[in-house]
C-alpha cells in the first residue's frame, strides 16, 4: 500500500538519530556525513537498517545537508543513499510495509530579504537534492529541521515541482512555540495545509517532555497528519563526546503521553538510537489510533503573524492601489518602492490586519513589480498581504515569493478565469477572495450572486480548495447608480454567512461612488455590512470614521475584551471630531512657529514640510525658497557636523526635514521638468547587506539637488557597471561595512575602469580609509555623506 | 520573549557616533528612549556556549574539539589568551525583529533608522556583558579568571573563521543565525566571540577597541582619545 493511502489512518513510526551513531563509527567533526554513502556505504547501510530492524516505517536517506553549497556531486551522493537506503529495506526483509524518505535538511542560509538567499534559487538547490532522490527511487520527501517557514516553502515548491511523491514538513520550534524566524505553530500550520503537504509536525530542538505542549497545539489546529520527532532530551558534553539524558524507557513512556493527545507519526531526532525506536514503537503501538479530525479556521499568514478569519471583522488596508491615486501611479513609474512602504506602514499603525497590495499599472512590467513589492512589503511589516491583481503571471509571481499564506484578491465564475486562477491556490495555498459575477455579468439580485457563489465552491472542492478558505465578494456598487445596490450587497454578505456558512469581504467605499460625503455613506454602510455577517473589510484605515465605526461595532458586539482597542484608539478623543484616527502624534505642533529654515535645522519634519507649503502658498518661486532658505540652512548643519560640532542624529534629522520639504515642491511641480545637478549611483557592494550608510549618503545627495539612481545592496559589479554605461553617469558611490567586502568594492572598480572609465568612483563605509580607496583604484575616499556631497559637487562644478 | 537587560543609553549614543556627549536635544532624547523601549521589548535573545581546551604556542591557538584540532592564528588573539587552558566560544543574538525595526524607520526616517541601528548594538552588547558577569562569577567560584571577549574580525584574527564558530555551535540551528557569503552575520545583531579562561587575572590586550587598526580615528570608539 502506498504511504498517502495509510497517513492518519494507522499508527507509522519514523527513524531515529544518525549523528551520534556515525560520531561513533568515527566520524571526524568537520567531516559531512553524506560522504560516507560513497566511502563507507556499508556503514551507512547498516545504520538504515538498524531502524527497519527497529520497526521504522520511514527510514531517511543519509542526505539531510546534501545541497550544492556544501557539495558539487549532489546528484551522485544522494542517488547512492536512496539506494544504499533501499537496500538495507530489502535486508531488513521491510519492502512490503516501509518507505525510504528522501531527507532533505536546512541550506543553512536565510532567504532575502532577511538573508541573501533568493528564493528562487533555495527552490533549485531543494529541488536538485529532490530529483535525484525521486530518480533513485525515494517513496517520499520529509522536509525537517527547519527553522524559517519560508525555507520550508522553498523546499515544499521544490518538491512539488519535480515529483508527486508525498511531502512531509517538521519544523523545530522552541518551547514558547516560536520559530527562530518568530512564526508560531498555527500560522505555520495554516501555510503547509495551503501548499497541500501531506503531513507536518515537528522535530528537534528538545526532548520529547518540552514537545508535548507543542504536539498539543498542532492538534488543536491542524487538519492533517502529525508528525513528532523529539530529541533524546537535551545535549551535554562527556570526554568530547555529546549524549543525550533520556534514555529509551523514558522515552517511550513520554511518547505513549505524546501518542495520547492524537498525533499519527512518531520517531526520534538527535540522540535516538534504534533502542529508544523499537521501545518506543512497542509501547505506542498500544495506543488507541484517532485520525486527524479537519478545523473549520481560517487562517492567513505572514513569516510572523497569523490573522484569522471568522466572527470579528478584519480590516483590509486599501491604500496599495494605483486606481486613482496620481502620486502612487507615479511612484511606480519611478519604481519608487519608499512610497509603497510608506503607505503600508501608515495603514499598519492605523489598524489595519491586511494589506492589500496591487500594482497594476498598463505601462509597467507588473509581474516583477508584484514580486519586487511584496518582497520589500514583507521585510517591513509582519502583516499578511492580499494580492491583488487580474493579472495570472503576476498573481503566481506574488503568490509565489510570498511568505505565508496569503490571500489572493480574486477569482470570478467565469470559467476561464476559474481555469488560470485556482491551480495556482491548490499550488501554493492561500485565502481566494471570489467575486459572484460571471460571463453573464454582475448579477443585480443577491439570488444570482449566491447562485454563482455556489458554483465557484463547488469548483474549489474540485481543485482541492476547502470552502473555509474561500471570501465572497459581496460587490458593493454605488447606490448613486442603481438604488437597489447596497440592499442586493448586504443580502449577498448576510446569505453567504447563512446559506453556507462562510466568509464574505466588500471593497465598502465603491458603495458612494459619485456621491458627497462618502465617509459618511461609507462608515454607515460598514457598520450595516457587519450587522449581516461581513467577515472582511477593504477600507482606508487611516480614515477616522471608518475605523471609528470599525471599532464601535466590536466594542458593542461583544468583540473587543475590555474594550480595549476602542479605549486605546479613543482615550484622547475630543467631542465632535470625528476625524481623529491616526494614534501617532505628527510633533508639528512643537515646532509650530518655526521658519523653514529653523524647522531643517532643528530636524522638525512635519513643520518642514508645512512652512515649504505655506511658502509656496504665498506664491513665492520653488527654486528661490530652496536657494534662499533651504539650502543655506542644510549647509549650516552640514558645516557643523564637518566641524564636529553638530554629531550624526542631528544632521540626519535635518536632512529627514529637508527630504520633507523636497517632496512638497516636488508634488507642487509634479508636471514641470526638474532641475538636478546631474546624476549619481549609489550602490552596497555584492555581499554586503549593510545599506544604512548608503542610505544617508542618498539622503543627503538628494537634498543637495542630485538625482541618485539607488541601485540598493549586494549589487553585482556588472549591475553597476552596466547602470553607469546605460545613463552616461559620472560618479558612482560605492559602500562596503566589512574587510571581506572591500574585495567586491576592488572588482567593481576594475570592471568600471575596464567598460566605462571615464567615470568617477567614490567610495565609503566602516572599514575604509584614505589609503585603502587609494589601494582598491578608488578615486576619492569619503568619510561620511558630507564628504560625498562634496565631492559630487567638485566632479559637477569641474575641478575634478 | 524581551531582551531582559536594560540598554544603557550611553552607549546607544556611542554608537551614534556623539563623542564625549551625554545629553542630548529633548526631541532626539524621546525618539532614543522609543528606540530602546521598542527594541527591548521586541527582542528574543538566544546564546549557544561551548567550552574547549586550547593551547596558546607562539601566535596559533589550537582549540581542541575531541579528536579535532582546529588552529586560529592571530598574534592579537595569542596575546589576549596568554596562559589561558581553554576557551569558552559563544554565539548570541537578539533575533530578527531589531533588523525589522531598522528597516521599518529607514522607510520614513534616515535618523530613526541610526537610532534603532545603535539601539540594536548597545542591545546585543548589553545582553552579552550580562552573560558575560555571570560566566565570571562562575568561573571565579572555581578559582578561575575570564580575559575579554574576542572576536573573529577583531584585530589579526581573520572573518574566516566565523565558519568554525557555526560549524563548532551549530549555530543556524542552536539560535537561527546565518552566515551570509561574505561571512556576515543574519540577523545582523549577532556576535560570534571567544572568553579565554585563565589562572590569573590578567588582562593584557584588552578591549576590541585597542586591537583595531582605526582605533585612533573611529567615531565609535570605546576610549577617550
Amino acid at each position: 500500500m502506498g504511504l498517502r493511502e495509510r497517513l492518519g489512518k494507522e499508527w507509522l513510526f519514523c527513524d531515529g538519530g544518525t549523528g551520534s551513531i556515525l560520531q561513533g563509527l568515527g566520524l571526524k567533526g568537520g567531516e559531512l556525513p553524506e560522504t560516507w554513502n560513497l566511502t563507507r556505504p556499508d556503514d551507512i547501510k547498516a545504520l538504515n537498517k538498524s531502524y527497519f530492524d527497529a520497526g521504522s516505517n520511514i527510514v531517511n536517506t543519509n542526505t539531510f545537508g546534501a545541497n550544492r553549497f556544501k557539495f558539487d556531486n549532489v546528484s551522485e551522493i544522494v542517488t547512492a543513499a536512496v539506494k544504499i537506503c533501499q537496500q538495507a529495506r530489502k535486508e531488513a526483509g521491510r519492502e512490503d510495509d516501509a518507505y525510504v524518505a528522501i531527507d532533505v535538511g536546512p541550506t543553512g542560509k536565510l532567504l532575502e530579504p532577511m538573508g541573501d538567499l533568493p528564493f528562487n534559487v533555495a527552490v533549485d538547490v531543494f529541488a536538485e537534492i529532490i530529483k535525484a532522490g525521486y530518480e533513485a527511487g525515494g517513496d517520499l520527501v520529509l522536509i525537517e529541521t527547519m527553522s524559517d517557514s519560508y525555507e520550508a516553502k522553498a523546499a515544499v515548491v521544490a518538491a512539488k515541482e519535480v515529483c508527486d511523491l508525498p511531502i512531509i514538513v517538521t519544523m523545530v520550534y522552541d518551547e514558547t512555540g516560536k520559530l527562530l524566524t518568530g512564526g508560531g505553530v498555527e500560522g505555520t500550520v495554516a501555510m503547509l495545509e495551503g501548499l497541500k503537504v501531506d503531513a507536518v509536525g515537528i522535530n528537534c530542538g528538545f526532548g520529547p517532555t518540552q514537545m508535548l505542549p507543542i504536539a498539543e497545539r498542532l492538534v488543536k489546529c491542524c487538519s492533517l497528519p502529525i508528525v513528532v520527532n523529539p530529541n533524546a532530551g537535551l545535549p551535554r558534553t562527556e570526554n568530547g563526546v555529546t549524549v543525550y539524558d533520556v534514555d529509551p524507557d523514558d522515552f517511550a513512556s513520554v511518547m505513549e503521553q505524546i501518542a495520547k493527545l492524537g498525533v499519527h507519526v512518531m520517531g526520534g531526532c538527535c540522540g535516538t538510537t534504534p533502542d529508544h525506536i523499537s521501545k518506543m514503537i512497542n509501547t505506542v503501538k498500544a495506543v488507541p489510533f484517532t485520525a486527524p479530525t479537519v478545523k473549520n479556521e481560517t487562517y492567513v499568514t505572514s513569516f510572523a503573524d497569523c490573522v484569522k478569519i471568522g466572527k470579528k471583522p478584519v480590516i483590509i488596508g486599501e491604500r496599495i492601489n494605483p486606481t486613482g491615486k496620481k502620486k502612487l501611479q507615479q511612484a511606480l513609474r519611478d519604481h519608487n518602492t519608499d512610497y509603497l512602504l510608506t503607505e503600508a506602514l501608515k495603514q499598519e499603525e492605523a489598524g489595519a490586519h491586511i494589506l492589500d497590495v496591487n500594482v497594476g499599472l498598463p505601462e509597467i512590467d507588473e509581474p516583477s513589480m508584484m514580486e519586487d513589492v511584496v518582497l520589500k512589503i514583507q521585510s517591513v511589516t509582519n502583516l499578511p498581504l492580499q494580492i491583488d491583481t487580474t493579472n495570472i503571471e503576476a498573481l503566481e509571481r506574488g503568490m509565489r515569493i510570498y511568505n505565508g499564506k496569503p490571500m489572493i484578491n480574486s477569482v470570478n465564475g467565469k470559467e476561464e478565469n476559474i481555469k488560470a486562477v485556482m491551480p495556482l491556490v491548490a499550488k501554493y495555498g492561500g485565502v481566494l477572495v471570489a467575486l459572484p459575477l460571471d460571463e453573464g455579468g454582475i448579477p443585480e439580485t443577491s439570488d444570482g450572486r449566491i447562485a454563482i457563489a455556489k458554483r465557484i465552491y463547488e469548483e474549489a472542492d474540485r481543485y482541492g480548495i476547502p470552502r473555509k478558505d474561500i471570501v465572497i465578494d459581496g460587490l458593493a456598487m454605488t447606490v448613486s447608480s442603481d438604488p437597489n445596490s447596497a440592499i442586493a450587497t448586504l443580502d449577498t454578505v448576510r446569505r453567504v454567512r447563512d446559506e453556507f456558512d462562510g466568509h464574505s469581504i466588500l471593497g465598502v467605499s465603491n458603495i458612494s461612488f459619485g456621491l458627497p460625503a462618502r465617509e459618511l455613506v461609507n462608515s454607515h454602510f460598514l457598520t450595516m455590512a457587519m450587522q449581516n455577517g461581513l467577515s472582511c473589510a477593504i477600507i482606508n484605515p487611516c480614515n477616522g470614521p471608518m475605523m471609528a465605526s470599525y471599532r464601535s461595532f466590536n466594542a458593542l458586539m461583544n468583540l473587543d475584551p475590555n474594550l480595549q482597542e476602542f479605549i486605546t484608539a479613543f482615550k484622547d478623543y475630543v467631542a465632535g471630531s470625528a476625524t481623529v484616527a491616526s494614534t501617532k502624534s505628527s510633533g508639528a505642533a512643537s515646532g509650530a512657529v518655526l521658519t523653514l529654515g529653523e524647522a531643517i535645522e532643528r530636524g522638525v519634519v512635519g513643520r518642514a514640510a508645512e512652512a515649504m507649503k505655506e511658502a509656496l502658498d504665498s506664491g513665492r518661486d520653488s527654486l528661490e525658497i530652496i536657494d534662499s532658505e533651504l539650502i543655506p540652512s542644510l549647509d549650516r548643519v552640514g558645516k557643523g557636523f564637518e566641524a564636529g560640532t553638530i554629531f550624526l542624529p542631528q544632521l540626519l534629522m535635518s536632512a529627514d526635514a529637508a527630504k520633507a520639504a523636497f517632496a512638497v515642491v516636488k508634488e507642487a511641480m509634479a508636471d514641470k521638468p526638474r532641475n538636478t545637478k546631474g546624476q549619481v549611483i549609489m550602490a552596497t557592494v555584492k555581499g554586503d547587506i549593510h545599506d544604512i550608510g548608503k542610505n544617508i549618503v542618498k539622503v543627503m545627495l538628494e537634498n543637495y539637488g542630485y538625482d541618485v539612481i539607488d541601485l540598493g545592496k549586494d549589487v553585482p559589479p556588472e549591475v553597476i557597471v552596466d547602470c553607469a554605461i546605460e545613463n552616461n553617469i559620472k560618479v558612482v558611490g560605492l559602500s562596503a561595512l566589512m574587510t571581506t567586502t572591500v574585495a567586491s568594492m576592488e572588482e567593481t572598480i576594475k570592471l568600471m575602469r575596464e567598460k566605462k572609465p571615464d567615470t568617477k568612483i567614490v567610495v565609503g563605509g566602516a572599514v575604509m580609509t584614505p589609503e585603502y580607496a587609494d589601494q582598491i583604484g578608488a578615486d576619492a575616499y569619503a568619510k561620511d555623506a558630507m564628504a560625498t556631497v562634496r565631492y559630487c559637487d567638485s566632479v559637477f562644478e569641474g575641478s575634478v | 520573549m524581551p531582551l531582559g537587560v536594560t540598554i544603557p543609553e550611553k552607549e546607544v549614543l556611542r554608537y551614534m557616533g556623539y563623542h564625549g556627549i551625554t545629553k542630548v536635544e529633548p526631541d532626539t532624547q524621546v525618539r532614543i528612549g522609543k528606540a530602546i523601549d521598542q527594541v527591548e521589548s521586541q527582542s528574543h535573545p538566544r546564546i549557544v556556549t561551548k567550552e574547549y581546551p586550547i593551547r596558546v604556542r607562539g601566535n596559533d591557538i589550537t582549540v581542541y574539539n575531541g579528536t579535532e584540532e582546529i588552529v586560529l592564528t592571530s598574534e592579537s588573539l595569542a596575546r589576549n589568551l596568554k596562559g589561558c587552558c581553554g576557551a569558552v566560544l559563544l554565539a548570541a543574538t537578539i533575533g530578527p525583529a531589531c533588523d525589522m525595526l531598522v528597516r521599518r524607520a529607514s522607510v520614513t526616517s534616515s535618523a530613526d533608522a541610526s537610532i534603532y541601528q545603535a539601539a540594536g548594538a548597545a542591545a546585543i552588547e548589553a545582553f552579552l556583558d550580562d552573560y558575560n558577569d555571570k560566566l565570571e562569577k562562575e568561573y571565579a567560584a572555581q578559582g578561575l579568571f575570564l580575559r575579554p571577549r574576542f572576536s573573529p574580525g577583531y584585530g589579526d584574527l581573520k572573518l574566516d573563521h566565523q565558519k568554525d564558530w557555526f560549524r563548532l555551535l551549530d549555530i543556524s540551528k542552536q539560535i537561527g543565525v546565518e552566515l551570509t557569503d561574505s561571512l556576515l552575520m543574519v540577523p545582523t545583531k549577532s556576535v560570534t566571540a571567544l572568553i579565554g579562561i585563565g589562572i590569573d587575572k590578567s588582562k593584557v590586550g584588552c578591549s576590541g577597541c585597542s586591537e583595531c587598526g582605526k582605533h585612533d580615528t573611529c567615531a565609535y570608539s570605546k576610549e577617550d582619545k
